[in-house]
């Protein structure tokens, strides 16, 4: 049986709060969710309450949080790129809660994927990094995906062309968006880009990776596209350090039990794997 | 470093049926009041997560206690979202209402968001112990609208997916009624949940005093029509305001709303005059 825990712990002058799902026994490498998005602690759909129960039912203590300017947490709104003294305040708290405790991975979907791999290679308790749909948004990367993805996809699918025609979709404003995608396909992103900064960060990480990709979600088909536009990316996806798993219908949320419930599982038999 | 002002007190309060994460805000000046806050459903909730902060901390301030409950199923509260029902969210209302009364020392009220302030009216009027007052943010008058529009969000989705097939509101209902359990938006939404939600009616005259504010677009649009009719047949027992701003539990991005936190501390300041 796993205990929920709840607490308040400072950063920068100001309150944040978490809540810990701690089972009797924890295993020494505990799991730090890290939000993304317009969310706070429990996640869309209560994902991460959900995914740090079963977590914690498999004896791997579970902490999540808001950082500042989220959820209960005091503070004006910040951007993923601003929260590193967040994360390391948060490790602080997670490791005096749980002091079984001897290093931490850290989970995180969207733009909280790319604020833990920003941060991992500059502290030395965090092991493993679990990246679901990580958010590598640039503007030519944006659009390639969507045209790989979307548009190809559906330009001969009926269905798609019954809706335009039935109304459901402008097709004028369709098109215009169509030959705007394209030429912001042709543009290479600008050097010093969110790309070329996790590929940096990353590459310092000595630690395991897992990355979890959603099949019907533009963001992760960004970051899937990487390694084929990049040597660099594509020679750091073949690492053996890290896995990659495909969840080929799923949303960017995982809005589904089912696919919860898969995220959850390769979660924690990666975490036991190593 | 840490902050010289107090954190408010996260904790797990025990119920009839599991415990209940708990953020209690502590009065910052002489107690003139108290309030339980309930939230709103399914992902409103997570949207609207800092604005509760940030009213809680402005209210705190100025002597009002409040306690932030997460309902059964709910947030950080024990329970699946599938088990949540309606009767449950009313026990754990009167739980939270006797820890509040018991540590703040004065008889609580209630405040609620859209469907929130459904339950808050619901639980008001077939309380034993009557609520001091009500304070309500935008709320649902008629649950079965509102089921409705929640249903809504899962034939978009099918819209949306080829493989799954186009269904109405009137279908979901029927699926609902024959007891299935239906997956909407990510959340599991219980036959039975739903069908109190269906039944939920806010509009009878609430046992004690209320202030209801609704958010609006602009500083000269009109309250809606509704709010006003109903408002007026609850006479001097309300005062009805509009605050002009972003409808923040339902906006893509988390947005701020100072506005309405101001003109609720300064509603709930001369009620406490």
């Amino acid at each position: 049986m796993s205990e929920q825990r709840a607490f308040s712990f400072a950063c920068g002058g100001q309150w944040l709060y978490g809540v810990a799902s701690v089972p009797a026994e924890p295993h020494q490498r505990g799991v730090l969710i890290v939000v993304g998005g317009p969310q706070y602690r429990a996640g869309s759909h209560r994902q991460f309450t959900l995914l740090a129960r079963s977590l914690a039912a498999q004896g791997i203590a579970a902490m999540r949080f808001d950082y500042r300017g989220m959820g209960d947490s005091e503070g004006t709104l910040r951007n993923f790129e601003a929260v590193d003294d967040d994360l390391r305040a948060a490790i602080d708290t997670f490791m005096v809660q749980v002091p079984q405790l001897r290093e931490v991975v850290l989970w995180g979907l969207c733009d909280a994927a790319s604020a833990v791999s920003l941060y991992a290679a500059g502290d030395e308790r965090v092991t493993g990094l679990a990246l679901l749909n990580p958010w590598v948004r640039t503007d030519s990367g944006a659009a390639q995906a969507t045209l790989k993805h979307y548009y190809r996809a559906r330009l001969f699918d009926k269905s798609l062309w019954k809706k335009l025609f039935s109304g459901r979709f402008n097709a004028r404003a369709a098109v215009r968006s169509f030959t705007g995608l394209l030429g912001s396909a042709r543009q290479a992103p600008a050097a010093g880009a969110l790309p070329d900064r996790m590929h940096d960060r990353l590459g310092r990480f000595t630690g395991r990776v897992l990355v979890m990709l959603s099949g019907a979600d533009l963001t992760a088909q960004e970051f899937d596209g990487l390694p084929r536009a990049s040597p660099k990316w594509s020679a750091l996806m073949a690492a053996p350090r890290i896995t990659r798993k495909m969840l080929p219908r799923a949303d960017h949320t995982c809005s589904r039990r089912e696919w919860k419930d898969q995220v959850a599982l390769w979660t924690a038999e990666w975490l036991r794997s190593w | 470093m840490t902050p010289r002002h107090p954190s408010a007190e996260p904790f797990f309060l025990p119920t009839d049926a599991g415990t209940r994460f708990c953020l209690y805000h502590a009065p910052r000046a002489t107690v003139r009041g108290a309030l339980v806050y309930l939230h709103p459903f399914a992902d409103e909730m997570n949207k609207s997560r800092r604005m509760a902060a940030m009213q809680a901390r402005a209210l705190s301030a100025q002597g009002i206690a409040v306690l932030q409950i997460d309902l059964h199923g709910c947030g950080d509260s024990d329970g699946e979202f599938a088990d949540a029902r309606w009767d449950q969210w009313k026990r754990d209302v009167e739980h939270a209402c006797r820890w509040l009364h018991q540590r703040a020392g004065v008889q609580p009220g209630l405040w609620g968001l859209r469907l929130g302030a459904l339950l808050a009216l619901e639980y008001a009027r077939s309380a034993a112990v009557k609520p001091a007052q009500l304070l309500l943010w935008q709320p649902v008058m008629q649950g079965a609208a509102f089921l409705t529009q929640f249903l809504r969000l899962r034939v978009a989705g099918a819209m949306l997916d080829d493989s799954v097939p186009a269904t109405g509101t009137r279908e979901l209902r029927a699926a609902l009624a024959s007891g299935e359990v239906l997956e909407v938006a990510g959340y599991e939404l219980a036959p039975q949940l739903a069908a109190a939600i269906d039944a939920a009616d806010g509009t009878a005259l609430p046992p004690c005093p209320v202030i209801w504010i609704e958010v609006v677009a602009a500083p000269d649009r009109p309250l809606p029509p509704a709010a006003s009719r109903i408002a007026a047949t609850w006479g001097q027992q309300v005062s009805l305001h509009g605050a002009a701003g972003p409808a923040f539990w339902s906006t893509q991005e988390i947005e701020d709303h100072p506005e309405l936190v101001a003109l609720t501390c300064s509603l709930m300041e001369q009620r406490h005059e």
